[in-house]
Protein backbone atom coordinates (compact mmCIF):
# COMPACT_ATOMS: atom_id res chain seq x y z
CA UNK A 1 0.00 0.00 0.00
CA UNK A 2 1.70 3.37 -0.99
CA UNK A 3 2.35 5.21 2.11
CA UNK A 4 0.89 8.98 1.68
CA UNK A 5 3.62 11.32 3.80
CA UNK A 6 2.00 14.77 5.59
CA UNK A 7 3.79 17.81 5.26
CA UNK A 8 7.49 18.20 5.39
CA UNK A 9 8.48 19.52 8.81
CA UNK A 10 9.30 23.35 8.42
CA UNK A 11 12.72 24.20 8.50
CA UNK A 12 13.90 26.21 11.41
CA UNK A 13 14.84 29.30 9.40
CA UNK A 14 14.91 32.53 10.94
CA UNK A 15 15.28 36.43 9.65
CA UNK A 16 17.56 38.11 11.77
CA UNK A 17 18.33 41.72 11.51
CA UNK A 18 21.18 44.21 12.72
CA UNK A 19 21.61 48.17 12.07
CA UNK A 20 24.12 50.43 12.87
CA UNK A 21 24.97 53.70 12.73
CA UNK A 22 28.23 55.41 12.67
CA UNK A 23 29.54 59.22 12.93
CA UNK A 24 31.52 60.00 9.65
CA UNK A 25 33.99 62.34 11.70
CA UNK A 26 34.35 59.68 14.14
CA UNK A 27 35.84 57.43 11.09
CA UNK A 28 37.78 60.42 9.77
CA UNK A 29 39.47 60.70 12.66
CA UNK A 30 40.28 57.58 13.72
CA UNK A 31 41.51 56.75 10.31
CA UNK A 32 43.52 60.36 9.92
CA UNK A 33 45.06 60.05 13.41
CA UNK A 34 45.70 56.20 12.35
CA UNK A 35 46.91 55.27 9.01
CA UNK A 36 46.98 51.58 9.72
CA UNK A 37 43.08 51.60 10.88
CA UNK A 38 42.62 51.66 7.50
CA UNK A 39 44.33 48.60 7.01
CA UNK A 40 42.65 47.17 10.34
CA UNK A 41 39.39 48.09 8.85
CA UNK A 42 39.21 47.76 5.24
CA UNK A 43 40.13 45.36 2.62
CA UNK A 44 42.52 46.49 -0.29
CA UNK A 45 38.84 46.40 -2.59
CA UNK A 46 36.94 48.38 0.19
CA UNK A 47 39.76 51.05 0.27
CA UNK A 48 39.86 51.26 -3.56
CA UNK A 49 36.51 51.79 -3.59
CA UNK A 50 36.29 53.95 -0.65
CA UNK A 51 39.16 56.21 -1.58
CA UNK A 52 38.66 57.17 -4.56
CA UNK A 53 35.14 58.66 -3.54
CA UNK A 54 35.35 62.57 -2.98
CA UNK A 55 33.68 61.82 0.67
CA UNK A 56 35.53 58.71 1.00
CA UNK A 57 35.51 58.88 5.37
CA UNK A 58 31.33 58.75 4.52
CA UNK A 59 32.09 55.80 2.35
CA UNK A 60 34.25 54.50 4.92
CA UNK A 61 31.88 54.96 7.67
CA UNK A 62 29.32 53.45 5.33
CA UNK A 63 31.08 50.35 4.72
CA UNK A 64 32.01 50.11 8.75
CA UNK A 65 28.36 50.40 9.64
CA UNK A 66 27.75 47.50 7.06
CA UNK A 67 30.49 45.80 8.99
CA UNK A 68 28.96 45.73 12.30
CA UNK A 69 24.63 45.35 11.07
CA UNK A 70 26.42 41.99 9.44
CA UNK A 71 27.55 41.22 13.00
CA UNK A 72 25.03 41.77 14.66
CA UNK A 73 22.72 39.79 12.24
CA UNK A 74 24.80 36.69 12.17
CA UNK A 75 24.60 37.14 16.20
CA UNK A 76 28.09 37.16 16.67
CA UNK A 77 29.13 40.93 17.23
CA UNK A 78 32.88 41.29 16.94
CA UNK A 79 34.24 38.21 19.01
CA UNK A 80 37.50 36.78 19.56
CA UNK A 81 40.04 36.34 16.95
CA UNK A 82 37.41 37.94 14.22
CA UNK A 83 39.31 40.81 12.43
CA UNK A 84 37.08 43.16 10.40
CA UNK A 85 38.42 42.62 6.64
CA UNK A 86 36.67 39.20 7.63
CA UNK A 87 33.32 41.16 6.72
CA UNK A 88 33.70 42.40 3.23
CA UNK A 89 31.46 44.94 1.74
CA UNK A 90 32.07 44.76 -2.25
CA UNK A 91 29.84 46.45 -4.91
CA UNK A 92 27.53 44.59 -6.53
CA UNK A 93 25.39 44.80 -9.66
CA UNK A 94 24.21 48.65 -10.05
CA UNK A 95 26.74 49.56 -7.20
CA UNK A 96 24.19 47.27 -4.46
CA UNK A 97 26.37 46.39 -1.27
CA UNK A 98 27.31 42.40 -1.85
CA UNK A 99 29.07 40.96 1.96
CA UNK A 100 31.72 38.34 1.60
CA UNK A 101 32.51 36.57 4.98
CA UNK A 102 36.08 35.55 5.30
CA UNK A 103 38.16 33.31 7.82
CA UNK A 104 36.82 33.13 11.71
CA UNK A 105 33.49 35.60 10.23
CA UNK A 106 32.86 32.65 8.08
CA UNK A 107 33.17 30.12 10.06
CA UNK A 108 31.13 31.61 12.58
CA UNK A 109 28.06 32.18 10.38
CA UNK A 110 28.77 28.34 9.33
CA UNK A 111 28.39 27.58 13.05
CA UNK A 112 25.04 29.86 13.28
CA UNK A 113 23.77 28.29 9.95
CA UNK A 114 23.81 31.26 7.96
CA UNK A 115 22.13 30.54 4.83
CA UNK A 116 21.82 34.39 3.37
CA UNK A 117 22.84 37.82 3.75
CA UNK A 118 21.84 41.20 2.71
CA UNK A 119 22.90 44.54 3.73
CA UNK A 120 21.89 48.48 2.65
CA UNK A 121 24.02 51.20 3.38
CA UNK A 122 22.87 54.98 3.63
CA UNK A 123 25.13 57.93 4.57
CA UNK A 124 23.61 61.59 5.22
CA UNK A 125 24.32 64.87 7.38
CA UNK A 126 27.25 63.32 8.88
CA UNK A 127 26.14 60.03 9.93
CA UNK A 128 26.30 56.56 8.18
CA UNK A 129 23.56 53.67 8.41
CA UNK A 130 23.70 50.37 7.69
CA UNK A 131 20.94 47.53 7.70
CA UNK A 132 21.72 44.00 7.56
CA UNK A 133 19.53 40.98 7.15
CA UNK A 134 20.56 37.15 7.89
CA UNK A 135 18.98 33.97 7.23
CA UNK A 136 19.75 31.38 9.50
CA UNK A 137 18.86 27.66 9.36
CA UNK A 138 19.41 26.39 13.07
CA UNK A 139 18.45 23.06 12.06
CA UNK A 140 22.20 23.30 10.32
CA UNK A 141 23.67 24.62 13.55
CA UNK A 142 25.22 22.26 15.21
CA UNK A 143 25.13 24.49 18.86
CA UNK A 144 27.01 27.99 17.75
CA UNK A 145 29.45 28.03 20.42
CA UNK A 146 29.48 31.21 22.94
CA UNK A 147 32.24 33.32 23.64
CA UNK A 148 33.76 36.26 24.52
CA UNK A 149 32.55 39.39 21.57
CA UNK A 150 33.47 43.46 22.29
CA UNK A 151 30.94 44.41 20.52
CA UNK B 1 51.61 44.84 37.73
CA UNK B 2 51.55 48.02 34.88
CA UNK B 3 54.41 50.34 35.16
CA UNK B 4 53.33 54.02 36.05
CA UNK B 5 54.19 54.43 32.49
CA UNK B 6 51.93 52.17 30.98
CA UNK B 7 48.83 52.52 33.54
CA UNK B 8 49.49 56.60 32.21
CA UNK B 9 49.75 55.84 28.49
CA UNK B 10 46.52 53.60 28.62
CA UNK B 11 44.84 56.39 30.91
CA UNK B 12 45.25 58.99 28.26
CA UNK B 13 44.56 56.65 25.14
CA UNK B 14 40.97 56.16 26.99
CA UNK B 15 40.51 59.52 27.80
CA UNK B 16 41.77 60.61 24.44
CA UNK B 17 39.54 58.17 22.19
CA UNK B 18 36.26 58.09 24.41
CA UNK B 19 36.30 61.84 25.16
CA UNK B 20 35.82 61.28 28.84
CA UNK B 21 37.49 63.34 32.10
CA UNK B 22 40.42 61.55 33.83
CA UNK B 23 38.45 61.20 36.61
CA UNK B 24 35.99 59.30 35.06
CA UNK B 25 38.48 56.54 33.43
CA UNK B 26 39.41 55.27 36.71
CA UNK B 27 41.75 51.83 36.58
CA UNK B 28 38.07 50.34 38.20
CA UNK B 29 35.99 51.72 35.45
CA UNK B 30 34.85 49.06 32.67
CA UNK B 31 35.09 50.74 29.11
CA UNK B 32 32.15 49.51 27.81
CA UNK B 33 29.22 49.56 30.73
CA UNK B 34 31.13 52.53 32.52
CA UNK B 35 32.80 54.31 29.82
CA UNK B 36 30.44 53.58 26.43
CA UNK B 37 33.05 52.05 24.58
CA UNK B 38 32.26 50.94 21.03
CA UNK B 39 34.64 48.35 18.85
CA UNK B 40 35.33 51.18 16.78
CA UNK B 41 36.69 52.98 19.96
CA UNK B 42 38.83 50.14 21.33
CA UNK B 43 40.13 50.06 18.01
CA UNK B 44 41.12 53.56 18.65
CA UNK B 45 42.26 53.52 21.96
CA UNK B 46 44.32 50.24 21.02
CA UNK B 47 46.19 52.75 18.53
CA UNK B 48 47.06 55.39 20.64
CA UNK B 49 48.29 52.83 23.43
CA UNK B 50 50.37 51.84 20.12
CA UNK B 51 52.09 55.20 19.81
CA UNK B 52 52.79 56.18 23.17
CA UNK B 53 54.29 52.99 24.22
CA UNK B 54 55.40 50.98 20.96
CA UNK B 55 53.07 47.87 22.62
CA UNK B 56 50.66 46.28 19.64
CA UNK B 57 47.26 44.96 20.54
CA UNK B 58 44.64 43.68 17.72
CA UNK B 59 41.34 44.01 18.85
CA UNK B 60 40.76 40.48 18.49
CA UNK B 61 43.82 39.69 20.78
CA UNK B 62 41.21 40.88 23.49
CA UNK B 63 38.97 38.21 23.39
CA UNK B 64 41.88 35.60 23.80
CA UNK B 65 43.05 37.22 26.37
CA UNK B 66 40.41 37.24 28.32
CA UNK B 67 39.68 33.59 26.99
CA UNK B 68 43.10 32.18 28.02
CA UNK B 69 43.59 30.66 24.75
CA UNK B 70 40.76 28.32 25.94
CA UNK B 71 38.16 26.52 23.18
CA UNK B 72 34.47 27.66 23.75
CA UNK B 73 33.69 24.33 25.01
CA UNK B 74 36.43 24.76 27.66
CA UNK B 75 36.09 28.64 28.97
CA UNK B 76 31.77 28.15 28.69
CA UNK B 77 29.98 25.15 31.12
CA UNK B 78 27.35 24.22 28.08
CA UNK B 79 24.26 26.83 29.52
CA UNK B 80 26.26 30.19 28.45
CA UNK B 81 27.91 30.73 31.28
CA UNK B 82 31.70 30.67 32.41
CA UNK B 83 33.56 27.11 33.00
CA UNK B 84 34.88 26.37 36.46
CA UNK B 85 38.55 26.75 34.48
CA UNK B 86 37.34 29.79 32.66
CA UNK B 87 36.61 31.58 35.77
CA UNK B 88 40.22 30.56 37.40
CA UNK B 89 41.91 32.02 34.22
CA UNK B 90 39.70 35.41 35.11
CA UNK B 91 40.60 35.64 38.39
CA UNK B 92 43.82 35.96 36.73
CA UNK B 93 43.57 38.16 34.13
CA UNK B 94 40.54 40.42 35.81
CA UNK B 95 41.21 39.88 39.22
CA UNK B 96 38.11 41.70 40.12
CA UNK B 97 36.78 38.53 39.04
CA UNK B 98 35.64 36.20 42.29
CA UNK B 99 36.02 33.01 40.86
CA UNK B 100 33.64 31.76 43.85
CA UNK B 101 31.06 34.38 43.93
CA UNK B 102 30.80 34.17 40.03
CA UNK B 103 30.21 30.56 39.61
CA UNK B 104 27.18 29.61 37.48
CA UNK B 105 25.85 33.19 37.31
CA UNK B 106 28.51 34.74 34.71
CA UNK B 107 27.91 34.62 30.74
CA UNK B 108 30.60 34.14 28.57
CA UNK B 109 28.87 36.81 26.22
CA UNK B 110 29.40 39.56 29.07
CA UNK B 111 32.49 38.99 30.15
CA UNK B 112 33.83 41.56 28.17
CA UNK B 113 31.33 44.20 29.68
CA UNK B 114 33.28 43.29 33.24
CA UNK B 115 36.69 44.50 31.18
CA UNK B 116 38.24 47.76 33.06
CA UNK B 117 41.15 50.01 32.39
CA UNK B 118 43.22 48.34 34.80
CA UNK B 119 42.49 45.05 33.07
CA UNK B 120 44.26 46.44 29.56
CA UNK B 121 46.71 48.25 31.79
CA UNK B 122 47.93 44.70 32.63
CA UNK B 123 47.96 43.59 29.49
CA UNK B 124 49.85 46.58 27.61
CA UNK B 125 52.15 45.54 30.18
CA UNK B 126 52.06 41.73 29.86
CA UNK B 127 52.92 42.37 26.26
CA UNK B 128 55.65 44.70 26.86
CA UNK B 129 57.22 42.57 29.26
CA UNK B 130 56.81 39.38 26.83
CA UNK B 131 58.22 41.90 23.40
CA UNK B 132 61.06 42.69 25.63
CA UNK B 133 61.47 39.00 26.88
Amino acid sequence: MPSVQGPQPASQLTVQVGVDIVGVERIARLVTAHPGAVEALFTPAEQAYCLRKRRKHEHLAGRFAGKEAVLKAIGTGMRRRMRWIEVEIVSGEAGRPRVQLHGEVAEQARLRGLRDLDVSISHSDGLALAHAIAVCDHDSNPGGARAVSPD
Amino acid sequence: MASPEIQTAVQEAVVGALGVGEDEATPDATLMDDLGAESIDLLDILFRIERSTGVKIQASDLGDYIQGGMSEEEFGDGSGNVSRKGLEHLSRVMPQIDADEYEGKLEAEKVISHFTVQNLADMVAERAGAAAG
